[in-house]
């Protein structure tokens, strides 16, 4: 969900791209050496879901896959999607240049927070439980990402309840479509490599001591 | 891991491959002059068109001078009566937003001063010898040929806008080498740092 340049009013741009700075330097300073292919393939992983088009009424919607990149990464999540973002702007002109910030907060946030809630029982040996949190985070992150896109449009004077509406229920077969690919996403880590999560969580808290 | 990163790899070669054709859902819009009239279309890059939306006409400096509305395709015209650059904006909700201008270049040549406009002119005042010899007015020759122009343009506007909307494998594989070296610069920057903290 990209929202294009010249939507909204100038005090939400900056503010977003404030805050999107913020994340954004956060999380490199979480990234270590060894997350780095992984936020690699995660950032391209975005960049070209975005390709894949869900055509919904009048408009089309397109997968976002942050849930699975905010589950692996955490923070690190906000410099890989940033970058995304901006390649996606570049080459597609999807979104705009202006309104980066904005769209790297609307889509790197809920992963953040998708990871942090969710990670815990991801992680979990039990691969009914993992692939419900995985597609809890899948679903979970599209949900907050449109509801925060509405919450853009209302800051900048759209009728929030319209828009909302609008964002949320355009976005219900993402919803679907992410959760069952992010879930399936954690079982097969699961099932190939059960310590991915663990090993980058493990590293990085070495690395800061 | 390599089994992991082989599998994603594969993933996202399968979207590469699957997805080219597909286009996402940007706005395009765009007007031009005809006859006395702007007309433009405004709509998705998938071909959806905005129908029956308001457009609003803007100048430079953000005095509203008019509105319009789409029919049914998209399509709507705007008869423009001052010789500035027009904005028009039309919002199609959720954060999509079509927003161009037409500079004065552009616009009907009645109104730039530039030339006359013989479609304006509703009978020939000067009868040209062909039309006095009870052929069709030149007048109305002008608009003739100005309609049958402008339907053999439109197929290849549609196709020009779409072809500008074309995501072609060229630059989702340019994408996703600038990601690749991205990395490769990060990397470097961090053996870099390791090094230099190394005794």
């Amino acid at each position: 969900m990209h929202i294009v340049d010249g939507a909204l009013s100038n005090p939400v741009v900056i503010g977003g791209a404030v805050l999107a700075a913020g994340g954004v330097i956060r999380g490199l300073k979480e990234l270590t050496m060894e997350k780095v292919p992984t936020a690699g393939v995660l950032a391209a992983t975005f960049f070209v879901a975005s390709l894949v088009n869900v055509p919904i009424g009048p408009s089309s919607v397109h997968l976002i896959m942050n849930g699975l990149a905010g589950l692996v990464l955490g923070w690190v999540a906000f410099p890989a999607l940033f970058v995304g973002l901006l390649l996606q702007a570049v080459f597609f002109g999807f979104g705009g240049l202006m309104v980066l910030g904005v769209n790297t907060l609307n889509i790197a946030l809920p992963a953040v927070i998708v990871g942090l809630l969710f990670r815990r029982w991801a992680l979990s040996p039990n691969p009914k439980v993992a692939m419900v949190a995985g597609a809890a985070a899948g679903a979970g992150a599209i949900l907050l990402t449109a509801l925060m896109v509405a919450l853009v449009l209302l800051a900048s004077g759209q009728e929030f309840l319209t828009a909302a509406r609008l964002v949320v229920l355009a976005h219900l077969p993402v919803m679907i479509i992410e959760g069952l690919i992010c879930g399936a996403a954690v079982l097969l880590i699961g099932r190939v490599k059960p310590d991915l999560f663990q090993t980058l969580v493990g590293v990085s808290t070495l690395e800061r001591v | 891991m390599r089994r992991f990163f082989s599998i994603l790899a594969g993933i996202c070669l399968i979207f590469v491959l699957a997805v080219t054709p597909a286009r996402a859902h940007k706005v395009i819009a765009s007007a031009y002059a005809s006859g006395q009239n702007l007309e433009g279309e405004v709509g998705f890059s998938n071909g959806e068109m905005a129908k029956d939306t308001l457009v609003e006409v803007f100048d430079p400096s953000g005095r509203k001078l008019g509105e319009t509305q789409t029919d049914g395709e998209g399509f709507f015209s705007f008869t423009p009566t001052e010789a500035v650059d027009h904005l028009f904006v039309a919002d199609l909700g959720a954060g999509h937003v079509a927003r161009f201008t037409v500079p004065i270049s552009d616009l009907p040549k009645s109104l730039t001063g530039g030339g006359k406009v013989p479609a304006t002119a509703t009978g020939a005042p000067l009868e040209t010898p062909v039309a006095s010899r009870g052929a069709i007015p030149s007048a109305e020759i002008a608009a003739l040929v100005s309609e049958a122009v402008k339907q053999e343009v439109r197929p290849l506007r549609r196709e020009i806008t779409a072809y500008k909307e074309k995501h072609d494998i060229q630059s989702i594989l340019g994408g996703l080498g600038y990601i690749l070296g991205l990395v490769g610069v990060v990397f470097y920057l961090m053996a870099r740092r390791r090094l230099s903290m190394a005794p």
